[in-house]
């Protein structure tokens, strides 16, 4: 396993939110955050930070970007010479890290160009600016005018200004939004080049099927608690949703309770007009030798893909059926011994 | 690159950011208007003020000049400054500018001169013309020291303009809400501030308004002392041999240092503690 570069040790932060009253004009009081997040990153490692909305994915994104400053904890990097992790101070964290934020609306009559050289003159870094740029692919409409820009086109030009320090940590807030296929697989192909590099990634998203291919490891955030750390299949043999298979077919709905055996298990199943579907915890290789010689009619045939949902439910013991928008908080039980104020 | 060179560069873009924008292009003919033109209306031979005065040395013609700093020059550096943070934090790029290994404290110095200097540059240009046309009608340049001291608050009073814009900008999430507070406190300031005065002496007791009573004269001379342009007025009339208002020129520019340290630092700390 390759070394750990950058380490989060119980580190935490909520916001400070009013709290307005007649004796306190102008009061303020904790709000939402992230509480006690321990999470090593490591070398040329790309890590999926996933959570549903709300779950402090941004926060934590911010916090290792340098702009929020730790309440609690401590973030520790690794020292070039002595290999050792050592406590490091926000401006040292943003000199190593590269930051990409969510949907930055880029406007105005300044050039693709002109607008790096304005950030790259913060770091120092204004020579790399037409590399960037090339490596990004804006080269063509590197003197266009920022409100010409279409949405995947600023979302490069975000990770643009991210790349500008040559970071050792790149840290991608949501970045697939509003791009378009070719530029998901292009996007995509240049964050596997950076890490092979060496950079370690990190990448915030709400959905996991999404970027499943392309993390080496997942960490699951939810209401600023970290769920869980590790690769998706440690994840989904931890919480039992690994060996899924979705079948669906034509007809009528096949009994499988004579076709499965024992170490198989249907966990959802469906009827329709169209046809029916399954979902089978399914181990066995032979199942689908078994299925066709019953004369079932299968249309689909596949592994059922992991969603968020599913594993904050797995977390927390609810039922799908009973999240609505929010996720029930009487449920959260890493809350229950947390014992901080609200 | 160190710090400085940083606050250096990044100030300079700022500044050619601003000083050749649209909204520049916009505003200098209305600086032109109220600088060389009332320049040029006051060094009129035959002008007759209110009051029955007559502007006799160049000093006293730029004196009157300053109107069109007061009512010209400080709303433009409202209206160039208002977004100088809000636009950046609604757009997102705030985020992106703060995560960046330069210290905020730097970040915001650079903004507040690259905004200053975008003001000045014209308005100082502006203003030596005037200094020219005066001479041109009149045949009479001010002192050294009276050139020197107009320079300096010209460039003091655009400066406070811009940092209470920039403040008001870093409290806004909304530019609708920065440039109302900007152009309020210059509305305070330009317009309303005379009002506070008339309040002020009637419930002191004294006659209001009554140009040859010491006692309303020394009341207007302290309570512009909180007023920018008031301060402003001061520092101008600090050259002026024939105007006694009660406030010495140290007291002048004491409160002139005042109303630029304590608007920069706490823009500076609203700048550290600033969330995108």
């Amino acid at each position: 396993m390759s070394e750990v570069v950058l380490e989060l040790e119980d580190a935490a932060f909520r916001h400070s939110i009013s709290s307005r009253s007649i004796s306190k004009p102008f009061g303020k009081k904790q709000g939402s955050g992230i509480f006690s997040i321990n999470l090593k990153i490591r070398e040329g490692q790309i890590l999926g930070l996933v959570g549903p909305n709300g779950a402090g994915k941004t926060t934590l994104m911010r916090i290792l970007a340098g702009i929020f400053p730790i309440q609690k904890g401590k973030i520790m990097i690794k020292d070039s010479k002595s290999n050792d992790l050592s406590p490091i101070s926000e401006m040292e964290l943003r000199s190593v890290v590269g930051h990409m934020p969510e949907q930055v609306r880029w406007q105005g009559k300044v050039s693709v160009k002109r607008t790096l050289q304005d950030i790259a003159e913060m770091r120092g870094v204004s020579y790399r600016v037409d590399g960037i740029i090339a490596m990004v692919g804006l080269s063509e409409i590197k003197d266009s005018p920022l409100d010409q820009l279409s949405q995947g086109m600023r979302q490069r030009l975000t990770l643009a200004s991210a790349l500008l320090g040559s970071p050792k940590i790149l840290l991608l807030d949501e970045p697939f939004n509003g791009l378009d296929p070719v530029a998901i697989r292009a996007f995509e192909k240049l964050l596997v080049e950076l890490a092979k590099k060496g950079v370690s990634i990190i990448i915030s998203s709400h959905r996991v099927a999404g970027m499943a291919h392309l993390v080496d490891r997942l960490a699951l955030l939810h209401r600023g608690q970290l769920l869980i750390e590790g690769t998706l299949k440690d994840i989904e043999t931890e919480f039992g949703l690994d060996d899924r298979i979705e079948i669906q077919g034509i007809g009528e709905l096949p009994d499988f309770n004579k076709i499965l055996t024992s170490a198989e298990s249907i966990l959802e199943s469906r009827k329709s007009e169209e046809g029916w579907s399954v979902v089978i915890r399914n181990q066995d290789e032979s199942l689908l030798k078994k299925l066709v010689s019953s004369n079932v009619e299968i249309t689909t045939w596949k592994t059922k893909d992991t969603d968020i949902l599913e594993m904050i439910c797995s977390a927390t013991g609810q039922e799908l059926d009973e999240i609505g928008f929010g996720v029930i908080d009487s449920t959260m039980m890493p809350y229950k011994n947390r014992g901080e104020e609200e | 690159m160190n710090d400085l060179q940083k606050v250096r560069t990044v100030a300079l873009r700022h500044l050619s950011n601003k000083l050749f924008s649209t909204r520049m292009a916009i505003m200098l003919p209305i600086l032109i208007l109220f600088i060389p033109g009332m320049a040029w209306g006051f060094s009129d031979p035959k002008v007759m003020l209110p009051g029955g005065i007559t502007p006799s040395s160049a000093t006293e013609v730029m004196f009157y000049t300053s109107l069109g700093i007061v009512f010209g020059a400080t709303m433009c550096s409202v209206l160039l400054s208002f977004d100088g943070v809000s636009k950046d934090r609604a757009s997102g790029v705030l985020e992106i500018k703060l995560s960046q290994p330069m210290a905020r404290s730097y970040q915001s110095t650079a903004l507040v001169i690259g905004h200053w200097f975008a003001i000045l540059i014209p308005t100082w240009l502006l203003w030596a013309i005037s200094f020219i046309i005066v001479n041109y009608r009149m045949g009479d340049w001010p002192s050294i020291v009276d050139t020197l001291t107009s320079f300096i608050s010209v460039a003091l009073i655009l400066l406070w303009y811009v940092l209470f814009s920039l403040i008001a900008s870093t409290h806004a999430k909304e530019q609708g809400t920065s440039i109302a507070f900007g152009v309020g406190v210059w509305f305070l300031f330009t317009f309303l501030w005379a009002l506070v005065t008339t309040m002020v002496a009637f419930a002191s007791g004294v006659s209001i308004g009554e140009e040859n009573n010491p006692q309303w004269i020394d009341l207007e001379g302290i309570l512009d002392l909180f007023s920018p342009n008031g301060v402003f007025h001061h520092l101008l009339e600090t050259r002026l041999t024939d105007v006694e208002r009660g406030v010495s020129p140290v007291i002048s520019w004491i409160a002139a240092l005042i109303w630029s340290i304590i608007p920069w630092y706490w823009f500076n700390s609203r700048m550290k503690s600033i969330q995108p």
